[in-house]
This record gives C-alpha cells, structure tokens and sequence, in this order.
C-alpha cells in the first residue's frame, strides 16, 4: 500500500470483517494489495472517463472481505461495478458497505472454494481527459493538405497508470501507460494529400459593405474546407472536436502559421471547416441601389395596413491576387420576398440565406445585380 | 450487544416503599431492534425488545438518548406479556437535565418482563439507485437496482432488522428539529424551539472485531445475497431486507434491491427544439410490467448510470444517467441520457410566405395565412440502426401540413404540436419536407 500522502486507488482483502480498532484508531485494512494486471481507459464519452481495471484476488473459503479505498481522487462512488471474472458461478458478491469519512467501501464476497479469482472494477474517474488537436501542412499552391490528428490524454486523476489499453470512440485502441499529472499527445490519424477548398467567405450581415467608408483595412474571411470522406483518404470515423492548427510550405523548405481555429465534431459525410485568417486581396463593396416603397394598402383612415418593396443591391467583387479563387458571399433576405432578377446563380441555404459562389480569375472584376421584393410589409 | 455509554441506555432504579432507598440493576441490552427507514422524509421508526427486570411496586425506569437525532416526544413503552399488572402510564422528562426521560412503572409482579421500546429518530436514510447495461445492439438492458442504507443518527444499531418505506409520508414536524430541542415539547411564550447542540464524539467508538477470528463460519456455504421482500402496504410499499444487518453510525450499506436481465428496451432519440434546444435527446425506455421482466413492485425514484457492454467479455462503455421518477407497476420509464451528436437532426424553414389576406370594414388586416416549407435532414453516424422522434409546435392551432420525402406519417400530438417518427439503418441519412399552412385572424375562424 502506498502512504497515506499519496493518492491512489487500492484494493486490499481483509479477513472476515472490516476491523474497527479501538478508540480512535483509523480503520485498519489488513493484507497484500492485489496487483492491477490489466486496465482501460475508455475515452468514448467525452464528458465521463470510464476506468476498467482487472486484479487477482486470492479469495478464502467462505467469507471475505474486500476494501476498494481512494485517496486524492474523485471517484463516483455509486459508479463502481465489480465483475466476477473467473468463477462467476462460484463467488457471490453480497453487499458494499461504506465506512463513514473516508473514500473507501467494503465488498463483502462469498467464494465457494479457496481460489484466486480474476475480478473487473469499473469507475467514473474525474481529472482524467482527452483532447483533439489538428494540424494540417498546406502544400504551397494550397490544394493538398497533410493532416494530423492527436490525441492528448490529460491525467490528473491523481492516479498512476503504468499500462492501460486506451479507447476512443470507435478507433483502435492504444496501450499506453500515463502517470498523475502527466500530459500525453499521441498521433493516431495522419493522412497526408487530403484535397481542401480554400473559401473566402463575404456575409452581409458581418462584413462591412462599403470598405471605403471605413478607416481600418477591411479583411474577408478565408477557410479551409475537407470533407469527412474516403475520397479524401478520411471518412471512417467521426471527427472529433479540436483545435486547428494551419501551417503552409512556404517553397523554402520551411513553413509559416497560416492560422488556427476551433473545429466542431464532423461525422462522416460532413466538412470541416477552418477559420485561418483575413485577406485583403479579395474586395467585395455593396450598395443598395434601390429602395423603394410600392403596392401600398391603407385602411379607412388612411393608414398604411399592408405595402411591398422593391430592393436592388449591387456588389463588387474584386480580384487582386495573383490566383484565382472561390468566393462564397452570403446574402441575407428579409421575411418575405421574391426574386425579380439575378444576374448570378445562388443556392437558396434557407427562407432567407442565400449563397453564392463566385470563382473568380486572377486579377478579375465581377458584378452581383441583386433585384428583389420585399412582400406583405405591416 | 456491545454496551456504548453515549447511546440509549436504560437504567432501572427499584423504589422502595419509603421512596428512600435506590436500587441500581444491571443494564438491560436489546434483544433485537427493528428499523423502519423512510425516504420521503428524515424520519425512522425504530422499535426495539427488551428485557427488564422489574420488582412488584414502583420501578423506574431511565432512558437516555444523548448524541442521537430520537423525536424524546415519540418515546413509547408497553409490555409485550403480563400487560394487566404492569403499567406503565407515566414518562417524565427530569427538570435541569436534558436528554433523559423516566418511566414509571408500577408493577404486580416480581421478574422479568418483555418489552418493546418504539421511538423515531432522525439521521437514518436510504435512496435507490440503480445500473442498467444494455446489450451491444441497444435492444436490451440488465437492471440491477441497489439500495444505500446511511446510518448518521449517532447511535449503531447492530443486527438490525431493516425495512425501508417506498412513498410519501406526511408530516408536520421535522423530527431532526425535534430531537434537538432544549425541552422535549418546547416552554410556554417560544414560538421558536429552544436548540441544544448535539454534542458529537469527534469519532463514534466501535467493538473491535479480530482479523479473521470468525472465518470459516460459514465456509461451506455459499452465501447469496439477501433477498428482499416488497410488500404494498396502505399507499405504500414496504422493502424487508432478509435477515438482520449491522449498520455502525457514519457507515452506509448497498444492497441489492432489483435484479432482472434482458429488459427490452426502446432505444429512442428526441428532437423538439421548444424542450431541448437545437439537440438530439437520447431517451432509453422500458415498462415496468411482466413483459419487460419487471411488474412485480413499482420501482422506486432514483438514479440510474447507464452503461453499454461492448464485447463477448462485457467490457463496458459509459452511456449516461438519468433522474427517473417513481415507477408505478406496468407504467413505462423513459430514461433522458442527454444530448448526442452521433444522431443529427436539421430542421431548415426552406421558404415562408403570407397569403390571402382579408379586410375589415375599417381596411384593416382581419385574416392571412403564414406557408412555411421546411426541410427535415436526419442523420445517424452510429454503427446500428436508431428510431428518432421528431415533434414540431406551430405557432397557432388552425394549420394544415402537406408532407414530401422520407417522413411517413405524422402523428397529431396536441391542437399546435405534430410528431414524426422515423427508423434509420445504421449510418445513414434521410430527408424530408412538409409545408405548414397557419391560419391567422379571420382565416382561422370556422
């Protein structure tokens, strides 16, 4: 057993009867610790880490006792299972009791025959957790992106694991060992040539209109978007929530920082995308060219009940760089509407999101004529 | 039983005739002890049989409870034999002390007479909780329901007979504040009750029993775990667990309580933004009747962890817990095992226009009709196949709804409220659409 200013999770079998000593002695635990000969860490739920552990104990015919005490970890008490493993039909667990201001419970087991028996605990462990992290090389021209995932295992459960199978969602498990206070990042996906669009997004509701009108430089948005799928040598599992980190080959042997994001869990099928930085090469000004009250309906006082509008904006999008590139600009429409006129091709996202894309050429100027009304106004 | 001096003990003092000479016999134990504990409420009916010693005439009996949570108020003793010639029809609580009561008791015989001892007591609870393990394929769970039975009521009741109330007691007063009044029933002009602390022992002292004396008792024998009988009593249920446990102050026991294996379960996911916000739900259901397994006795509240065996070996995968409520015999428990994102649901209002407007008199707008066209993508990432429940409220009663896609059926749930239920196969996804025409003003008058 370890001493007392440590923490830990041992398991000890005690005789016949959990000892109450005299006075005000602690409780006295008796006996060798049986050895921990095989634990998981399970990862698959991302708010509770599930510890599964496997100790042999040498169990007297009859009656026994058994204390499972912790100190210095926090441990869900109505969590913890035992599993008779290796003559469930021979051992009996018959109660759990818990002695008072201590991190501890009895099992109390009957066992047909003097025998070691295999046995599995499981428990909720807090201070024990996992991270996702990215990061994803972008090759110069920024098309092809080698893309790692990590798995950082954070334990600070008080609790030393000299070995442990480790499960994350559905991949392959890891062996690993992992100390108190220690902090592992692992490298369990690594694809490299995953295509990715690079997206420069303009939204009406966020970007400034008239770039002209404003002191400070005025940035649009840039992404990278992969898709969660094998096409892209990916697609077999979820992606899990993360930090990324974008780098890109500069052509010099060496990389720069593009920039990072926060990614949301991306299940197969779905993209993922990443907020790396602004650009200032890419210049999108709008206007409303035409407001203008029309089919207006008043009531017997003369009060306006019901009247439409009609709308134009106009956008320029300009190109400056020496690439081309992809566009997406995103307008957004009042309550009720309908379209007159549009001189590009959009994709209605819902009532009122409209998107577009606009490939543009390197060193381009194009044009978005936007002619609609607005409806049933009260 | 051991002899604790800071725990109820009982002293009898003869009286002779002359009430001048006193008489101190030995300290009569417990023969056993039976402990009623409830749950609705901090409350515990301990009744307990002794045998006294009594000499014809006057005997007086003291009874102290100091350090304990006992109701003095609820003290009750009668003789279990002999009742015409003992009587027993006064307690007095002795002024300038506290915490003693005395019993007096007038007796037309010379020996030994049983007796029970009722009184009520605080600091002795248990709840129920429990631990489900579904199969890996979700469709079925094994239910191990426990007991937690806490002994904090200062006073260590050793092979005790345990019975624990399913149900909601009634009561005016908190026997907790009961024990620790100064006087047992208050004084005349408080309001308020005069408090006294409880002068605790830092560490409650406890028999020490030796390392492995008693081994092999019963080592030919392999125990089972207690049973325990449910019975309906009144509008209660009454739990005996089997034979007699001993529960030291401080300590808490588990036993178990419910054990039934393969209950079907329904493996639900819930999508209502009013209730749950932009999530999926996870909702694992099963009814407490015969066909499930279960139906012999309702099911106590309590909370249940839910876990998922994930191989031949049942290693075990975490799923969630769940509050459930009381249980009553054949009504079905859903268990809320919170959000996921493994099951996606996207509702998307693709379109919305007013129509048919109408005018009073006055030109004003008496009636239109709002048309919302909305787009429904559901998703399940997870390796088997799920049902999802997908409820939608409108913003008025007077509605029509004209389905598309992959919905089927929609099912009326209240005047604003319709369900879709649909069964993905795993990882797969379906869409579909309806569009909701709602009445307003004028429109929506018959």
């Amino acid at each position: 057993m370890r001493s007392m200013n440590r923490r830990y999770v041992v398991l000890v079998l005690l005789g016949l009867g959990v000892l109450f000593p005299a006075a005000s002695d602690a409780r006295i635990k008796l006996a060798a610790l049986p050895q921990r000969v095989e634990a998981i860490i399970r990862l698959d739920n991302p708010d509770y880490t599930l510890i599964e552990e496997e100790r042999v104990l040498t169990l007297q015919k009859g009656l026994n006792k058994v204390d499972f005490a912790w100190n210095g970890v926090s441990i869900d008490p109505d969590s913890i299972r035992l599993h008779i493993l290796t003559h469930p039909s021979k051992v009996r667990l018959l109660n759990v009791s818990y002695p008072p201001n201590e991190n501890a419970l009895v099992w109390e087991i009957s066992s047909a025959e003097a025998e070691q028996e295999r046995v599995r605990v499981s428990y909720l462990l807090s201070n024990i957790d996992r991270l996702i992290t990215y990061k994803a090389l972008a090759d110069k021209e920024e098309t092809k992106m080698e893309l790692k995932s990590y798995l950082v295992l954070r334990n600070f459960s008080g609790e030393d694991f000299a070995k442990a199978q480790v499960f994350l969602d559905d991949a392959q498990p890891f062996e690993r060992g992992i100390n108190h206070e220690e902090t592992q990042q692992w490298l369990f996906l690594g694809q490299d040539q995953v295509p990715f669009q690079k997206i420069w997004r303009w939204d009406s509701l966020q970007q400034v209109w008239d770039p002209e009108k404003v002191q400070e430089n005025v940035g649009i948005p840039v992404s990278y978007k992969i898709k969660n799928e094998s096409a892209s040598g990916l697609g077999k599992n979820t992606l899990s929530a993360g930090k990324v980190r974008v780098y890109q080959q500069d052509g010099q042997g060496s990389t720069i920082l593009l920039g990072e994001d926060t990614a949301a869990p991306v299940s197969v099928g779905e993209d993922m995308d990443a907020y790396v930085g602004d650009s200032r090469d890419i210049v999108v000004t709008q206007r409303k060219m035409v407001d203008q009250t029309i089919n207006v309906r008043r009531n017997t006082n003369n009060s306006i009940v019901l009247y439409d509008k009609e709308q134009q904006i106009n956008a320029q999008i300009e190109n400056f760089k020496d690439t081309p590139a992809l566009l997406t600009l995103v307008q957004h429409m009042p309550q009720e509407w309908e379209m007159k006129d549009c001189n590009l091709k959009y994709t209605r996202k819902d009532a009122h999101t409209l998107e577009f894309e606009i490939a543009l050429a390197p060193r381009s100027k194009q044009e978005l004529n936007m002619h609609y009304y607005q409806r049933n106004i009260r | 039983m051991k002899a604790i001096p800071w725990s109820l003990p009982l002293i009898i003092l003869w009286v002779s005739a002359a009430q001048a000479k006193v008489d101190l016999v030995s300290l009569p134990a417990r023969d056993d002890v039976q402990l009623t504990i409830y749950n609705s409420a901090d409350l515990t009916l301990v009744r307990e049989n002794r045998l006294l010693t009594l000499k014809e005439g006057l005997n007086e009996l003291q009874f102290s409870w100091a350090n304990t949570l006992i109701d003095p108020t609820s003290l009750e003793m009668w003789p279990k034999a002999d009742a015409g010639k003992i009587d027993i029809a006064e307690l007095t609580y002795p002024p300038r002390t506290r915490n003693i009561g005395l019993w007096h008791i007038q007796s037309a015989l010379s020996g030994q007479v049983p007796v029970a001892i009722n009184y009520l007591t605080s600091g002795l609870s248990w709840r129920a909780f429990y631990l489900g393990t579904l199969t890996p394929d979700e469709k079925a769970m094994r239910l191990e329901g426990y007991v937690r039975v806490m002994n904090n009521s200062g006073e260590d009741y050793e092979n005790a007979q345990v019975r624990l109330i399913v149900g909601k007691v009634h009561m005016i007063d908190d026997i907790a504040e009961l024990a620790r009044r100064e006087y047992p029933y208050g004084r005349p002009g408080y309001d308020g009750y005069a408090r006294q602390e409880v002068d605790r022992k830092e560490e409650a002292p406890r028999a020490l029993m030796r390392a492995f004396e008693a081994v092999g008792m019963d080592a030919d024998v392999l125990k089972e775990a207690k049973q325990i009988i449910k019975e309906g009593l009144s509008e209660y249920f009454l739990y005996t667990i089997e034979g007699t446990e001993t529960i030291p102050t401080g300590w808490s026991k588990r036993l178990p309580s419910l054990e039934a294996d393969s209950v079907p379960v329904v493996n639900l996911y819930k999508y209502e933004e009013e209730r749950y916000g932009n999530f999926v739900v996870r909702f694992v259901s099963f009814k407490n009747d015969k066909q499930h397994k279960l139906g012999e006795t309702p099911i106590p509240d309590g909370v249940i962890k839910v876990f998922r065996s994930v191989d031949a070996v049942e290693h075990l995968s975490y799923e969630g817990q769940a509050n459930f409520k009381y249980i009553p015999v054949d009504e079905e428990a859903e268990l809320n095992l919170g959000e996921v994102a493994n099951v996606i649901v996207k509702p998307v209002m693709m379109d919305f226009r007013t129509q048919n407007y109408l005018f009073d008199n006055g030109g004003n707008v008496s009636g239109w009709e709002e048309v919302k066209e909305f787009k429904v993508e559901v998703k399940n990432t997870r390796g088997i196949p799920v049902k999802v429940e997908i409820q939608r409220n409108f913003g008025g009663t007077s509605w029509k709804i004209i389905n598309s896609g992959d919905s089927g059926k929609y099912e009326k749930i209240d005047a604003d409220t319709v369900k879709y239920a649909l069964e993905l196969p795993a990882k797969s996804n379906k869409e579909f659409k309806y569009v909701l025409t709602t009445a307003y003003g004028r429109r929506a008058e018959r």
